[in-house]
């Protein structure tokens, strides 16, 4: 629950930050230099796709791990 | 470790593609071009024919300071007008004077001229549609004034470089990390059904595993491909989705691939969900053929390629890209069997341990 929370706050909150710039019309952050950092923002999502592969994969190990465990 | 070799393999491409990726400069190019004779307002400026116009031009990578430039106002295949005066202000500010001709060989009330610079380190740099020139003297006969100095000696920079596209600029790069993601969610898919086909065939649950563990692995590629695809469209087409037949019907693909997961947790007896989850991804990818591949190239889509020709040939790709792209494409397949076997391990010695007695 927690865990979501955290989720949908960082989610909002880059939402309403690009929304934000977007209306105010100003070149914001992504699309400087020749919005190389929206490159950038692409890698990131890559990453935490592939962390968030690796976190579920870990988790289900562990219950995995405690079962044998338990039962030995 | 003899038999890892793949996975150091993948890694290493996938370092290699992020860094050649992204240290390899675009081209230079022109960003904008405004008039300061008429005032700027656009991006594009609107003059008429028979004056003197200055522009200010704003270059990208260029290096405008001590070099021989040179620029022309190009009409299409009918001639071009040399610059009268090029006065540098930085490495990428230039102010040009032009001497519109009197005589404007336009078939249309309205034509477009197409910006064409060039210095001695930097070759080549071009702007279309650039200009725009109100003309009511529509004489195509009368064109001498068009051909005093022709574009000649363009030469290209030396050294590897990325094409410079008006609205991508420098997202091209993404061309390494959303479309491998796809290609690699599509050769996922393919062993996936291979292993459905093999599990209906044998009845033997192994099979189930392999193939459900890399539908597993390629919807998270497909999930990624489509929030990084996102993410590109809003900083080149504007919004995080529009009604792009690709993105709706890639997204109606993925979500076949969730229901078929779904599907098959909800099931608990181990042969039916097997027998189930196979015969359900072998119809689930004769949908997505149709999905992603048929039905954008019948009507016309944002993505390149699409409405007919094959977005891997001719112009939509050059080849300094391909020397990135291709390496990116076998990265992302290796990194995504690896997580896939991973999962398929962790399946094995579960199922072993649930069926020990």
């Amino acid at each position: 629950m927690k865990k979501q929370n955290i989720i949908i706050t960082v989610l909002s909150m880059f939402i309403c930050s690009t929304t934000l710039s977007a209306e105010s019309g100003a070149v914001d952050f992504l699309r400087s230099t020749g919005k190389i950092y929206s490159v950038i923002a692409v890698i990131v999502v890559v990453l935490i796709g592939i962390g968030y592969f690796l976190y579920k994969i870990d988790n289900k190990l562990t219950k995995l791990e405690n079962q044998i465990n338990n039962e030995q | 470790m003899r038999q890892n070799w793949w996975k150091f393999l993948g890694i290493a491409i996938l370092i290699y593609t992020v860094i050649v990726g992204m240290s390899t400069p675009l081209k230079p190019g022109v960003l904008r071009i405004d008039s300061l004779s008429v005032g700027q307002g656009d991006n594009n400026a609107s003059i008429t024919h028979g004056e003197t116009h200055k522009f200010r031009v704003k270059g990208y990578n260029t290096n405008f300071l001590d070099n021989d430039n040179r620029a022309w106002l190009k009409l299409d295949s009918i001639g071009s007008v040399k610059a009268k005066a090029v006065n540098v202000i930085n490495d990428t500010e230039i102010d040009l004077t032009f001497d519109i001709p009197n005589h404007f060989p336009a078939r249309d009330t309205f034509e477009s001229l197409t910006l064409v610079l060039h210095n001695t380190e930097d070759g080549a740099a071009i702007l279309p549609d650039a200009v725009f020139v109100k003309s009511d003297l529509t004489d195509i006969e009368n064109n001498a004034e068009w051909k005093i100095n022709p574009i000649s000696n363009l030469t290209d920079k030396t050294g590897m470089q990325f094409p410079y596209r008006s609205v991508l600029h420098e997202t091209i790069r993404n061309t390494f990390f959303h479309i491998p993601l796809w290609f690699s969610m599509f050769i996922l898919l393919i062993v996936s059904l291979v292993y459905s086909v093999k599990y209906l065939r044998s009845g033997n649950l192994k099979h189930d595993i392999y193939a459900s563990a890399m539908v597993n692995v390629a919807v998270l590629f497909g999930i990624l491909g489509i929030i990084t695809g996102s993410l590109w469209a809003k900083y080149t087409w504007g919004t995080f989705w529009t009604t792009d037949v690709k993105l709706n019907m890639s997204t109606v693909a993925m979500l076949i691939y969730v229901a078929s997961l779904i599907l098959r947790s909800s099931i608990n007896d181990i042969d039916r969900r097997a027998k189930l989850s196979a015969s359900y991804n072998i119809f689930a990818f004769a949908a997505l053929i149709p999905l992603v591949f048929i039905i954008p190239r019948l009507t016309d889509s944002l993505h390149p390629g699409n409405g007919g020709n094959p977005a891997l040939g001719g112009e939509d790709m050059e080849n300094t890209l391909r020397m990135v792209f291709y390496p990116a494409i076998m990265g992302f397949t290796l990194l995504g069997l690896w997580m896939s076997s991973t999962l398929i391990r962790y399946e094995l010695i579960k199922d072993k341990w649930m069926t020990r007695k």
